[in-house]
C-alpha cells in the first residue's frame, strides 16, 4: 500500500514534468524521424552490387547501412528510448536524496522495498507507453516510407520481450541515482547513454566490426538488449533467445545490485 | 506528568568522533521542548537518533513508553519530523503532499478529512491547498513541511531547525503557529535562535559538543549563571564548556 502511494507520487511528480515528456517521449520520435530521413538521403547508385568503393564492395556498404532501416531502427530505438527513462529515475532519487524529502520518508514507517517499488513502476509504465509509441511511430514510418507494415504478431510478440530491459535501465537509474548527487547524475547517465548508443549498436552494425569489437561489446548488456529487440521485431525467436536471456541476467544483477545500495545508503550512519 | 521521552546515557559515535556523548534527558507529554546550540552541539544527531534514522552507540531511549531499539516501527507510527531543510514534493500541490504523507502512515479517509480542515483553518493553508509546493515561499514551504508532519496526527513532533533561512516576519508567523499546537502535541524543536527558544519553549537543554550541559526553563537556566539575558546565560553555559 505505501509503496502504491509512493508510486502514484512519483507518477505526478514525473507527469508534471515537461522535459520528461521532451526526452522520454519526444526523443525517441525525432530520433526515428531523423535517422530515416538520413537513410532516406543516402544515395542508391544503379551500379553492380560487387563494384568496390574505397575497397568496400555495395553489397558490404548496403550491410553496414542496413542498421538505418526501419525495422532494424525501431527496435533499436526503442531500446535507446529506455536511456532517457534511466537517466529520468536517476534524476528522481538522487534529488530526493540531495533535498531532505527523503529523510522524511526514511523517517516514516516506509521500507526499502516500498521504495524500490515506487521508484520503479511509475517509470515501468512510462518506458511501456514510450515503447508502444515507438513501435506504433516506426509502423507509420514503415507504411510511407516502404508501404509494407511490420508484421503485428511479432511486433505484438516482443513488446512483453522488452521488460528485461525495461528493468536493466530503471535499475541503472536507481542505482546512479543512489550513489550520485544531483549535480553529477545527469553527467553520468549521460556517458551512460552515449555508451549504450555506441556499444549497443544503435546506429552501426557491431556484428560487422571485427570479432574484437564484438567482444568488447558483449561484454556490456547494451548489445545484447538492442540484439534481443531486432530478433523479437524480425520474428527470429531462434536467434532471440541467447541476447534475451543475457540482458535478464544483467538486470536481475543490476537491479538487485541498485536496490542493496538503495537499502545500505538509507541505513549508512547507523 | 508522563514522559514523551527518556534518555539515559545516549551516546553516537561516528568513527572515532564523538557527536553526542552520553546524554540524559526528559521531555514530558504536551511541553515543547528546545534544544538549544550552536552548530555541530548534537542537537540534529540527537533528533535523527530519536526518529529513527540514526542508530545510538550506547545508552537506552524510550519514545512515548517504547523502546527506541526494539520498538522503532511501532514509534514511527507515533512521531513525525519536520527536517531542517524544507521536505516537499516540489511538483505537487499543498493537498497532494498533505494526502500523500498521510496515505503513507495509513490515515484513514475519516481522519483525514478531519485533519485537512484541521491544518487549512490552524495553519491557514487552504487559501494554496490548490498551489504547487514549489511556487510557494519560503515560509509557506515551511509551514506546509510542518503541516506534513501533523497530518499523521502524531504523538510527539520534531523540528528541526524550523525557522533557519527564513525572514523575519515568517518566522514569528511560524513561531505563532508553533504556539497554537502547544498542548496538543509534544515538541522538541532544535534552534540556535535565543529569541525562539525564549518565546516558544517550556524546558530548555543547552548542548555544546555533544553534551548536555543545562537544562530548566528560561528563567531558570539566566538564574543558574546570574544573568539576566537568555543569551548571556548562554554565552555563560556554553563558555565554561569551551575551558
Amino acid at each position: 500500500m505505501r509503496a502504491l502511494v509512493f508510486t502514484s507520487r512519483n507518477i505526478k511528480e514525473l507527469l508534471r514534468n515537461p522535459l520528461s515528456y521532451l526526452f522520454c517521449l519526444g526523443m525517441p520520435l525525432v530520433m526515428l524521424i531523423v535517422m530515416t530521413l538520413i537513410n532516406a538521403s543516402i544515395p542508391k547508385p544503379e551500379i553492380p552490387a560487387d563494384a568496390k568503393l574505397f575497397n568496400i564492395s555495395l553489397a558490404e556498404a548496403a550491410e553496414t547501412t542496413k542498421v538505418f532501416n526501419i525495422e532494424m531502427l525501431t527496435p533499436a530505438i526503442a531500446i535507446f528510448g529506455l536511456t532517457f527513462i534511466m537517466l529520468f529515475s536517476c534524476i528522481a532519487v538522487s534529488s530526493d536524496r540531495t533535498s531532505d524529502f527523503l529523510t522524511r520518508l526514511y523517517a516514516s514507517p516506509m521500507k526499502s522495498t516500498d521504495f524500490i517499488i515506487g521508484y520503479t513502476l511509475p517509470f515501468a509504465i512510462i518506458a511501456a507507453v514510450q515503447i508502444v509509441i515507438t513501435f506504433i511511430a516506426g509502423e507509420i514510418i514503415s507504411l510511407i516510407v516502404k508501404g509494407e507494415s511490420f508484421n503485428i504478431g511479432y511486433m505484438l510478440l516482443s513488446l512483453p520481450l522488452f521488460i528485461p530491459a525495461v528493468i536493466l535501465f530503471i535499475g541503472i537509474g536507481i542505482f546512479f541515482g543512489t550513489l550520485l548527487n544531483e549535480k553529477a547524475a545527469p553527467g553520468v547517465c549521460s556517458a551512460v547513454i552515449t555508451a549504450a548508443a555506441i556499444l549497443g549498436g544503435i546506429w552501426m552494425d557491431i556484428d560487422t566490426m571485427g570479432d574484437a569489437w564484438v567482444a568488447v561489446c558483449s561484454c556490456l548488456p547494451f548489445y545484447h538488449s538492442v540484439k534481443a529487440a531486432r530478433c523479437a521485431l524480425a520474428g527470429d525467436f531462434g536467434g532471440m533467445i541467447v541476447p534475451l536471456m543475457i540482458t535478464a541476467a544483467f538486470a536481475a544483477v543490476i537491479f538487485a545490485a541498485s536496490a542493496l545500495i538503495f537499502a545500505h545508503k538509507s541505513k549508512a550512519d547507523k | 506528568m508522563n514522559k514523551a521521552i527518556v534518555l539515559k546515557g545516549i551516546t553516537k559515535k561516528f568513527g572515532t568522533k564523538t557527536a553526542v556523548d552520553h546524554i540524559d534527558l526528559e521531555v514530558s507529554e504536551g511541553e515543547i521542548f528546545g534544544l538549544l546550540g550552536v552548530n555541530g552541539a548534537g542537537k540534529t544527531t540527537t533528533i535523527r537518533m530519536l526518529t529513527g534514522l540514526s542508530l545510538p552507540t550506547e545508552g537506552e531511549a524510550k519514545v512515548l513508553g517504547l523502546d527506541l531499539r526494539s520498538d522503532i516501527d511501532k514509534i514511527k507510527l507515533l512521531v513525525n519530523i519536520s527536517t531542517q531543510e524544507t521536505a516537499i514534493a516540489g511538483n505537487l500541490t499543498v493537498e497532494e503532499n498533505l494526502k500523500f504523507i498521510a496515505g503513507i502512515y495509513g490515515v484513514s479517509n475519516e481522519d483525514l478529512k478531519e485533519r485537512l480542515e484541521d491544518i487549512y483553518d490552524s495553519l491557514e493553508l487552504g487559501e494554496v491547498r490548490d498551489q504547487r509546493s514549489k511556487t510557494l515561499s519560503g515560509g509557506w514551504q515551511r509551514r506546509l513541511s510542518i503541516a506534513m508532519a501533523l497530518i499523521t496526527g502524531p504523538k510527539l513532533i520534531f523540528l528541526d531547525e524550523p525557522t533557519l533561512g527564513l525572514d523575519v516576519l515568517a518566522r514569528r508567523e511560524l513561531w505563532r503557529f508553533v504556539k497554537k499546537l502547544k498542548g496538543k502535541v509534544t515538541i522538541v524543536l532544535t534552534t540556535h535562535y535565543l529569541d525562539e527558544v525564549e518565546a516558544l519553549c517550556d524546558t530548555i537543554a543547552v548542548m555544546a559538543k555533544g553534551h548536555v550541559l543545562a537544562v530548566g526553563t528560561a528563567d531558570e537556566l539566566k538564574k543558574s549563571v546570574n544573568k539576566d539575558t537568555l543569551e548571556d546565560a548562554f554565552v555563560e553555559i556554553v563558555g565554561g564548556e569551551k575551558k
